[in-house]
């Protein structure tokens, strides 16, 4: 028991000790948390008038949420006059009294903070250049990945540069290979024992056509980027149509000494609604590959119609396709290196977004040095003989007058020739201006049944020249005949209104067919 | 205030308590107490030295405590993924308190948006989240506000 009074009165006095000896300050309180005592000198770290028996949480703020049993070391707690200062929290069990020890330790605190805040200012830098670096390396792999990229475009428009030089040059050899030397006969009196005109002739055309192709497609695949493909479909028959694509290849398979087979299992007179002339551009491109790409063996196509589907297979004993570029084939201008073949690599790009656009699915097999199976599906609705035959009707009852005249306006003296001579052979007169300027003068004076309109002309357009005549009040018949294809003119065109357009080069059966149109048109309006 | 070191514990404090803003990065020596009164209430602000390199997070600073505001710096996402770890650290000590979670510098240029795994477990531990900017003083006041309603109410 004497022991337990001794130690109690020993709490202050241990604090009056240390407080004297160490400039310690210290606090102590009751199991209540109220004051006993403090030193005198404790307001020097801020904690001023507290008086005996008051709670001692009302007076320092790091004491709040704090008890008589807490026993704790809290080292720089920053004072009331900026000190800083390590608490000790010193409970006594038996008295059920704290005594909190009070010291400054402000020295310590700036010797601490100098180190903490350079540690810590290197670990900020370390982590900020750690992310640089993980920055530059993700920049240079995006880099090396972009210049990949630009090497295989590069690689691909060298492959295709070279393969659309190959491509052009081969029929153009042809054809000015086989005019020289129908030129150098006709110098010669015209009379050759071993050179037969019309075979050269058919071949001068057929490589024409095959360059026109190879034209349209390029064109065609930029039409793709900005979606100006429009599908035109009508009533086509198929026997025809087959045949047609057939007549067109057979001389190159023939040269090459392989099999085309064609086998349709559709009746003679079947018709469908369906843009022909893409369904055209997809059969010629698709059984060309086959063929371009067989040396030995067959190719041999196949097609049905079902629930008005169409589907086609083309089937060929050619090089096949290895497993790791069957993705690829579809790429534009990607060609198999090491085949030996050229081309512009745009063929099969194109014709299966023909395919896509016409609702359709390409899809393809190919086993490396066996062969590849191209199988095509499209809607095809059947349309009947009677529209097919009043279609044809209507196309054959129409006739051009003898006294038709028709002007072209054309800067090129050599279409225009031809196109003058062309229709002189079905005896329509033409007239001819050099350009929009000369047209305007001539059609001042002269009435024409059809204007054959050029677009880019010197002088003035061809657009130019059509909303000037509309302007005064002209409104002659007017069909453009242009190079270009771009829907952007075609649109033009059609708002200046314009009656038809053609893209150069033209078939004469289509200004034909636009005369007569126009001209059964004039007999309809009532008088 | 508890946090990683540099996340922003005493400029979201001075903020809220003086209405002072620094850029300049001055790392806090053990703990800054400070009062302020939450409307009807008084708090007292203990804003402790962040976790670093040098030194754990000291769980003295925490005894007695009657919430927590853990802060994250939402340009450094590690802070954010630490948070879980901090958590247990406090309620190891202190059981579980009231606490809401300041994912501050919302102002920077380079903040990202916490990462699904760190949304999930925001969710998952019942976290009330702000995004807070000590420097535009967004949501600098709410933090302190819901953390008090939260204390009261709990």
């Amino acid at each position: 028991m004497g022991q337990k009074i001794q130690q109690t009165k020993s709490e202050h006095l241990i604090g009056e000790q240390l407080s004297e000896k160490f400039a310690i300050a210290y606090i102590c309180v009751d199991h209540a948390m109220r004051v006993i005592s403090v030193s005198d000198n404790l307001p020097v770290y801020g904690y001023t008038d507290i008086p005996v028996g008051s709670d001692i949480s009302d007076h320092v703020d790091f004491m709040v949420g704090m008890d008589a049993q807490t026993d704790l070391e809290l080292d720089y707690i920053s004072s009331p006059t900026g000190a800083s200062i390590s608490v000790s929290l010193m409970p006594n069990t038996s008295t059920q009294q704290l005594l909190v020890v009070i010291n400054d330790v402000s020295k310590q605190a700036e010797q601490r903070e100098l180190i903490q805040q350079k540690a810590n200012e290197n670990e900020l830098l370390l982590r900020k250049q750690e992310e640089l670096v993980a920055k530059l390396e993700q920049a240079s792999q995006s880099l090396e990945y972009k210049n990949q990229q630009l090497e295989e475009a590069s690689r691909l428009q060298t492959m295709f540069l070279s393969g659309v030089s190959h491509e052009f040059r081969t029929p153009l050899a042809s054809i000015i290979g086989r005019t020289d030397l129908l030129q150098s006969i006709v110098k010669n009196d015209g009379v050759s024992d071993s050179v037969d005109f019309e075979t050269q002739l058919h071949a001068v055309q057929r490589s024409s056509q095959h360059l026109l192709s190879l034209v349209e497609n390029l064109l065609d695949h930029g039409k793709f980027d900005s979606n100006e493909i429009i599908l035109q479909p009508k009533a086509t028959e198929l026997v025809e149509l087959f045949y047609d694509v057939q007549v067109l290849l057979s001389p190159l398979s023939a040269a090459k000494n392989i099999g085309l087979n064609f086998n349709t299992e559709f009746a003679d007179d079947i018709a469908v609604y369906i843009d022909d002339s893409r369904l055209r551009q997809c059969l010629v491109n698709l059984v060309g590959n086959a063929i371009k790409f067989t040396d030995e063996g067959s190719v041999d196509v196949s097609a049905c119609i079902a629930d008005d589907v169409l589907t086609v297979n083309i089937v060929d004993t050619g090089i096949g396709i290895k497993e790791q570029d069957i993705e690829q084939v579809k790429q534009p201008f990607w060609q198999a290196e090491n085949t030996g073949k050229s081309g512009t690599g745009l063929g099969l790009t194109i014709t299966e977004k023909i395919i896509e656009l016409m609702g359709g699915e390409l899809s393809l097999t190919s086993q490396y040095g066996v062969g590849t199976k191209v199988k095509f599906d499209l809607s095809a609705p059947q349309v009947t003989q009677q529209d097919l035959a009043q279609q044809d009707v209507v196309q054959n009852e129409r006739q051009i007058p003898t006294d038709f005249r028709i002007l072209l306006v054309e800067d090129d003296f050599d279409i225009a020739g031809l196109v003058m001579l062309t229709l002189a052979e079905h005896q329509i007169a033409v007239s001819h201006a050099e350009n929009g300027d000369v047209a305007l003068n001539v059609m001042a004076e002269e009435q024409f049944d059809l204007v054959l309109m050029d677009l880019n002309m010197p002088i003035m357009g061809g657009h130019e020249t059509v909303q000037a005549l509309r302007e005064r009040g002209d409104t002659s018949p007017i069909v453009i005949m242009s190079a270009s294809a771009s829907e952007a003119d075609r649109i033009l065109a059609e708002e200046l209104a314009c009656d038809g357009y053609l893209v150069k080069p033209v078939d004469i059966a289509d200004i034909l067919t636009m005369a007569k149109q126009i001209a059964s048109n004039k007999n309809e309006v009532p008088s | 205030m508890v946090g990683e070191f540099a996340v922003g514990k005493t400029s979201l404090t001075q903020k809220f308590v003086n209405n002072v803003f620094s850029d300049k990065y001055l790392t806090t020596v053990g703990v800054k107490i400070d009062t302020v009164v939450v409307g009807d209430t008084k708090l007292i602000v203990w804003d402790v030295a962040g976790r670093d390199s040098l030194s754990p997070v000291n769980s003295s600073y925490l005894v007695g405590a009657a919430g927590i505001i853990l802060v994250a710096d939402g340009t450094r996402p590690e802070t954010i993924e630490k948070l879980g770890q901090l958590w247990d650290t406090v309620s190891d000590r202190v059981g579980d308190i009231p606490v809401v979670v300041a994912l501050n510098k919302n102002d920077s240029p380079d903040w990202q948006e916490p990462n699904n795994k760190s949304r999930e477990e925001f969710e998952k531990r019942n976290w009330l989240t702000f995004e807070t900017s000590a420097k535009e003083a967004v949501n600098v006041a709410t933090i302190f506000e819901r953390l008090v309603a939260q204390i009261i109410s709990s």
